[in-house]
């Protein structure tokens, strides 16, 4: 954190970046999908744009029987294949011999004394006073042993170590309500509470943060952000890809808990909340919080809500195959591959408007976006059959691909009669812009490191969260999702849901 | 693209226009107009500098080019929308003649409306900005005083000519050197008392350090002039309690050294103008620390307190060089009014 003291520094000084104290970042699970494709590019991407401390360590922890030079050469691969900036070799040299690799399972005790010890030697050798991140790119079961470790040998303790022990999460964060409590107690047992970072990397995307920017710095919308004029919210989450390698995980989760429970809520929470006090972590959590603690589900669960599972079909161009054929999951699985849910916000502001949900694999294209649609103007002063064409006026945040907001309004159609149809106004946030804006990974480890919350939700929101997904969970628990071809919008039920209501989806 | 021979300011802004419709991108995200200046020698240093920056601040991009104001007046320009320069929508005007000196005819008509305008020379910067009325009518201003002849008497001229809103490019390539020095003292409170900067007489960018450490810290750094390397080569720091704190360039990397602590490596990459530019756009207010460090170096106080906005002083270099032929040639510009 900054020192009121450093002169060199003001407020005023914006070119100055934000840089950590010197410190290690303790990596468990190191050679695992993630830490290769995302983290380790992260940290090369940091050091490349001089973001990094003097004094900073990388300590790898996985179980495999490595020298150093094995783990470096795997790291100098991932950092190659992943990185965003372009290729320093200079950079890369340094970096690397800051890395080092602690070999070991996660119930080998002299492994973890050899990790403590490793971390009491950067103290003397790299003038890391004790700070040290521990990020938990592991499996959720395996966090139990891992924090009864750390705890054992003290390596989570702030005054004994004299300085920063943080503690980096990945989702899930518990697998319900009871499950989330039980983790988030251990885990802000082991460390403090606020030392505990969870990741929803959505939070770290330039689009997500940009939401805040445009609901609270502009006058346009905030007027009309709310029941009076607001008709209904569409969140969107697309992936036109399958379930990939994660067979085991994603059957025994299902799509709402892999990611309307943390992204999509997330999502709602930003869109929903009312504007924080500051942008202080606190308020803004506070905020959410409030907006999360808001949700009303569907009275009838079975009407409201929408599961849905793939099956055979084409995507883009090739040949996808049901979720049933795929590689380990059961033939007489139930688990969903796509949701679509009717939830409201029970607050003064968004009172009787709907917000639809919905996360779907094997979708017709990979998109994530926003869409507030606006109510039809109280009087139409035209010939009905003029403004046929005419719809909801709309206000999309496209998150991803192409971030960038579009605005849908009615326009005359030039010629001599008065007839009004709906146009986009897209605006592009510019996928130049987006090449260069940092990725979501870098961003929040940089947060972590420099201690920023901000982007981090806290136990409370997850296990808020959690209460609006358990319910849903029980409703379902022996219904059959409905059935759907790959490459297309979801099933018909989720169509149906909304024409029931007058209202149909957004093509995304 | 779209190439104009001898032509004129209408025939650009409709063609400009057709590039922009045939292009598909009717509603744009435009963030700013960048104005460069730019001597014909550069001009694809420039443009290679501004498609880097463009990427990270789509902008519309006007590339100006005066040259042989004694010959007849004349205007040649190219337009690209996307394509060559990256995302921006860009004209490239060379301009001849008297209509040179009314470059801001052609420009102003360019100019994306309601969004801010930055003017960058990207060649000797001006005597003084207010004679050149590109540099009147932008809200930012970058120069570059490691192109004159002297860069640090260049940097004085800018510090007795500025205005907030001016910045230079040799403030630019510091900021690495400066994001060293102060992380170093995130974690101390430890009072400085004394530096050394190590860098030759002529390097602009140490007398900006100077003043920089200067006005942060109340002191007077100590400048030793050097021979051994063509930049700044170090900057030390010296602390109440004896402890010094030292970042020397080697090639691309700084070794950062302090007392007991081990040596350290840290990148201190030279980048290419085109990042250095990037940085300049990403904030369009007054850049207080750079006023306050100009300042320093200078030995001028309260440069930001100065207005921001220049008056155009309308200047003619022939009058300037030839008195006689003055009164002739001060019938205006051929042709080049709109």
């Amino acid at each position: 954190m900054d020192h009121v003291g450093n002169p060199l520094r003001t407020a005023q000084d914006r070119r100055l970046p934000r840089i950590p104290e010197p410190c290690a970042l303790v990596i468990f699970g190191v050679t695992g999908d993630l830490s290769r494709k995302k983290l380790i590019p992260a940290v090369y991407d940091l050091a490349n744009r001089g973001l990094l401390p003097p004094g900073f360590v990388v300590l790898g922890f996985a179980r495999r029987d490595w020298g150093d030079g094995d783990f470096e050469s795997l790291a100098l691969e991932a950092a190659k294949k992943g990185a965003r900036t372009p290729w320093r070799e200079d950079v890369w040299q340094r970096l690397a011999s800051q890395f080092q690799f602690v070999p070991g399972s996660f119930d080998d005790d002299a492994a973890f004394d050899h990790l403590a010890a490793t971390l009491d030697d950067l103290r003397e050798r790299n003038g890391i006073p004790g700070n040290a991140a521990f990020y938990f790119s592991i499996p959720p079961a395996a966090f139990p042993l891992v924090l009864n470790q750390l705890a054992r040998t003290g390596m989570a303790d702030n005054a004994k170590s004299g300085g920063w022990r943080r503690v980096v999460v990945e989702k899930p964060f518990g697998n319900d309500l009871q499950t989330a409590i039980a983790l988030n107690q251990l885990v802000d047992e082991v460390f403090t509470p606020q030392d505990v970072y969870r990741i929803d990397h959505y939070l770290g995307k330039e689009t997500v943060q940009n939401i805040l920017a445009l609901r609270f710095a502009n006058s346009l919308f905030e007027p009309v952000w709310n029941s009076k004029y607001v008709d209904s919210v569409q969140i969107t989450m697309a992936e036109d890809v399958g379930i990939g390698t994660r067979a085991a995980f994603y059957d025994a989760s299902g799509a709402a808990r892999d990611v309307l429970q943390n992204h999509l809520l997330q999502l709602l929470a930003l869109v929903g909340m009312e504007e924080p006090t500051s942008f202080d972590p606190q308020e803004v959590r506070a905020e959410k919080l409030k907006v999360l603690k808001a949700i009303s589900l569907p009275k009838d669960i079975s009407k409201g809500s929408v599961r849905g599972q793939y099956l055979q079909g084409w995507v883009a161009g090739e040949r996808a195959v049901g979720y049933l054929e795929e590689k380990n999951i059961p033939s007489d699985s139930t688990t969903e591959t796509y949701v679509a849910v009717r939830l409201g916000i029970q607050n003064r502001r968004w009172a009787e408007v709907p917000f639809f949900v919905r996360v779907g694999k094997r979708m017709p294209r990979r998109v994530t976006e926003i869409a507030i649609l606006f109510k039809r103007a109280p009087h139409l002063p035209f010939d009905p059959a003029d403004v046929e064409m005419l719809g909801h006026n709309q206000l999309v945040i496209r998150v991803q691909p192409d971030e960038g907001v579009v605005l849908k309004f009615g326009s005359k159609v030039p010629g001599t009669t008065m007839e009004v149809r709906d146009i986009a106004m897209d605006f592009q946030y510019g996928e130049a812009f987006t090449e260069s804006s940092p990725e979501a990974y870098e961003r929040l480890v940089l947060d972590v490191l420099v201690g920023d919350r901000t982007l981090f939700p806290d136990a409370a929101e997850v296990e808020q969260s959690w209460r609006v997904i358990d319910p849903l969970e029980a409703a379902w628990a022996d219904t059959k999702p409905e059935p759907y071809r790959a490459g297309e919008w979801g099933p018909r039920a989720s169509d149906e849901m909304l024409a029931r209501e007058g209202r149909a989806w957004r093509r995304a | 693209m779209i190439g104009l021979w001898d032509t004129t300011g209408n025939e650009v802004v409709k063609a400009l226009a057709a590039e922009r419709r045939s292009a598909g991108g009717v509603a744009s995200g435009l963030a700013l107009t960048l104005v460069a200046v730019v001597e014909e020698k550069k001009v694809r240093e420039a443009e290679a500098a501004a498609t880097i920056a463009a990427a990270a601040h789509p902008c519309r991009l006007l590339i100006v080019v005066r040259s042989d104001l004694d010959g007849r007046s004349r205007l040649d320009a190219e337009i690209v929308v996307g394509g060559r320069l990256g995302p921006a929508e860009a004209v490239v005007m060379r301009m001849y003649g008297r209509l040179a000196l009314h470059a801001e005819s052609v420009v102003m008509p360019l100019l994306a409306p309601d969004v801010p305008v930055v003017t960058w020379w990207h060649e000797d910067p001006p005597e003084v900005i207010a004679n050149d009325f590109l540099g009147v009518v932008a809200d930012r201003r970058i120069t570059d005083c490691a192109q004159a002849a002297d860069p640090v008497a260049a940097l004085r001229r800018r510090a007795a000519d500025y205005a907030p809103g001016d910045t230079d490019l040799t403030w630019t390539r510091i900021t690495l050197w400066r994001t060293l020095v102060a992380g170093a003292f995130d974690t101390t409170d430890e009072r400085v008392v004394g530096a050394t900067i190590v860098a030759p007489e002529k390097d602009p960018t140490a007398a900006l350090m100077k003043g920089w450490l200067q006005s942060r810290l109340g002191i007077v750094p100590k400048w030793e002039f050097t021979d051994r390397s063509p930049r700044m080569h170090s900057v030390e720091l010296q602390c109440a309690n004896g402890d010094c704190v030292r970042v020397t360039r080697e090639e691309n990397t700084a070794l950062f050294s302090r007392t007991g602590q081990e040596d350290r490596y840290m990148p201190l990459p030279r980048r290419p103008v085109g990042d250095e530019l990037a940085e300049e756009l990403r904030r369009l207010d007054a850049d207080q620390i750079y006023s306050e460090a100009l300042g320093a170096m200078a030995g001028l106080s309260d440069l930001d307190k100065k207005p921001p906005m220049r008056v155009h002083v309308w200047r003619d270099p022939a009058l300037a060089a030839r008195a006689d032929e003055a009164a002739g040639a001060m019938a205006g510009p051929g042709g080049s009014a709109a």
